[in-house]
């Protein structure tokens, strides 16, 4: 392993922040293992967003707008990048943890007969091992996990954990041949968009969830997306919120939800029940809301503040705008 | 039709107490093995498929682990499945997802499928690799993220759950088929269904039993474990009385703008 190569996830050409959090780290990966740092991008819009890519420390963008990767369900993108890992040879592959990035790096790294390290926070060097820094078991333990000598390593890495960082000279745009003819299968016969231009909950640097004690539905809307929309965050929930319909399971955090690391998360009317803290543990600042004092949530939150999340909220939303405008 | 779902038992992270409907017992948690939340889900998701399809559907539960692990899958049976492998063997000790996912495939050669469900990420681990892995060694298609699941003639037609949304995917079968909780909520077993369960099969199958040529356990793993450490515990922050709106808007206001957050 000595070359880096990063798998860029984006539709029709957008994509998010840990795309160049992950050109970022490449490049730092890269030079300490005296390699290049590589990037993937395949798909509808592919060569636009290379040229955005330019703006990040990379050596070689490899791209190909072949339109089977919007087609069909991953075979395509993960054929790609096969393909990309062998002409570069010997590398640690890292992709975004994401719902459709774990989904690549399960099939990469089976296919590759490589290591796979998720949801990792940190990575470091130690005695010339990669060492792949990962919260487990619910966040109760941080572990180190290194790969064994082989070709190719693969990595998932939890968004947020690495600065994005522009810069570099401009890295050079290539071609990637399409993979000898294949027949896929898995057609995608359609498809619908519900938070398109939102950020993803797992990579949101802010987050602002409601619990039981919302009540209902419109809270969501009235109540936490202004909050979360002045902070340039998004909307998450606890199980509780999501099992009594008012949100869909996609928003849900903890224990059989989705664990996030924002750099803020605000907590409105949720208990913080071992299987919602194993979500949100990690996260920078917590601050919780709720109108009862001795809630779980207290004994970790950074801040609680006592009282009617339904007056607070609205007066909050509105000094945020205030000092976002002034 | 056969389906076979794969599960994995992991440590039990729910520290509350509950009741089981079943036995009318407290259900003692604490550091319980049980089976992978998520996968209970895949269990789900193979029972409404065997209603719905009825007719010779059959449902496998394969896991990989010690033999005691018999206990726990009963519960799996107690819900409606049919019968239960554990592929067990001293020499799988240390196995990660590479190994785990290659000896699985090999169990699921031998036993035969029309159709494997997955759960989502493993409660303890999180690696979510095992799915895409059996995909691979299988040769076969290996949807992911599957909330609602048709199944007619051979093909498979799925509803999947997307970072900003929802696919409608088709494939034919055989599948790999990874759900979410969008299923529904696992069923809990009747009385009948637990009494029935202690009559149903859970073969024990040790390596020898499967077509292996590669490296398992320790010696076939590609990531080794360097440390585990415990994370910092988060300290018990200020707590707040707010008189009333305003005034709390203010305590978070100023405590983010002391944070730097604002």
């Amino acid at each position: 392993m000595q070359h880096v190569i990063t798998f860029v996830e984006h539709k029709g050409g957008q994509t998010r922040k840990v795309t160049f959090e992950l050109a970022t780290e490449a490049r730092k990966l890269a030079d300490a293992l005296g390699g290049k740092a590589h990037a993937v991008v395949v798909g509808a819009g592919a060569q636009a967003l290379a040229e955005t890519l330019k703006g990040y420390p990379l050596d070689v963008i490899h791209v190909n707008e072949d339109p089977d990767v919007d087609r069909y369900l991953l075979d395509p993108a993960i054929d790609y990048l096969e393909t990309v890992a062998k002409s570069v040879g010997p590398a640690v592959i890292l992709i975004p943890n994401t719902l459709q990035g774990r989904d690549i790096a399960g099939r990469i790294a089976a296919r590759l007969g490589a290591g796979l390290t998720s949801d990792v926070t940190g990575i470091a060097l130690e005695g010339g091992k990669i060492g792949s820094i990962s919260p487990k078991l619910g966040g109760t333990s941080i572990t180190t996990c290194a790969f064994k000598p082989a070709d190719y390593g693969v990595t998932t890495v939890r968004p947020n954990s690495f600065p994005a960082e522009a810069g570099g000279s401009g890295a050079e745009i290539v071609t990637v041949e399409k993979p000898a003819a294949k027949t896929y299968l898995m057609l995608i016969e359609s498809e619908s968009e519900e938070v398109s231009g939102e950020l993803g909950l797992e990579e949101a640097p802010v987050v602002v969830a409601g619990g039981r004690g919302l009540g209902g539905p419109e809270p969501f809307e009235t109540l936490l997306k202004p909050l979360a929309d002045t902070l340039g965050g998004t909307v998450g929930a606890s199980r509780a919120a999501a099992d009594a319909g008012w949100v869909p399971y996609s928003l849900q955090i903890g224990q059989t939800g989705k664990t996030i690391s924002p750099n803020l998360y605000i907590a409105v009317g949720i208990s913080g029940a071992i299987q919602h803290k194993v979500g949100m543990r990690t996260s920078g600042t917590i601050v919780a809301i709720n109108k009862d004092g001795s809630v779980p949530i207290g004994d970790f939150a950074d801040l609680l503040v006592v009282g009617d999340a339904f007056q607070i909220v609205p007066e909050l939303t509105k000094q945020l705008r205030a000092t976002v405008h002034a | 039709m056969k389906i076979v779902v794969t599960v994995k038992l992991v440590p039990d992270t729910n520290s509350e107490k509950r009741i089981d409907p079943g036995t009318k017992r407290l259900v003692r948690t604490g550091v319980e093995t049980v089976i992978n939340p998520f996968d209970e889900y895949a269990i789900e998701a193979a029972l409404q498929l065997k209603e719905k399809l009825g007719g010779d559907t059959t449902v496998t539960i394969l896991t990989m682990g010690p033999e005691t692990s018999k206990e726990i899958l009963r519960k799996a049976l107690a819900m409606g499945a049919d019968d239960a492998v554990i592929v067990s063997d001293p020499a799988l000790e240390a196995s990660d997802v590479a190994v785990t996912g290659y000896v699985l495939s090999q169990a699921l050669k031998k036993n035969g499928f029309d159709l494997v469900i997955c759960g989502g990420l493993a409660e303890d681990g999180n690696t979510g690799g095992v799915s895409g892995a059996l995909a691979e060694y299988l040769g076969v298609p290996g949807l992911t993220n599957a909330a609602k699941i048709e199944v007619e003639e051979g093909k498979l037609r799925v509803v999947r759950e997307t970072d900003s949304g929802h696919q409608t995917v088709s494939a034919p079968l055989p599948a790999v088929m990874m759900v979410t909780m969008g299923v529904g909520e696992p069923r809990y077993a009747s009385l009948k269904g637990i009494m029935g369960a202690k009559k149903k099969t859970i073969a024990v199958w040790p390596v020898a039993e499967l077509a292996l040529d590669r490296p398992i356990g320790t010696d076939g793993a590609k990531t080794e474990l360097l440390t585990i450490a415990k994370p910092p515990e988060r300290g018990k922050g200020q707590i707040v009385v707010a008189e009333d709106g305003p005034s709390g808007a203010k305590i978070i206001f100023d405590f983010l703008k002391e944070r730097k957050l604002v």
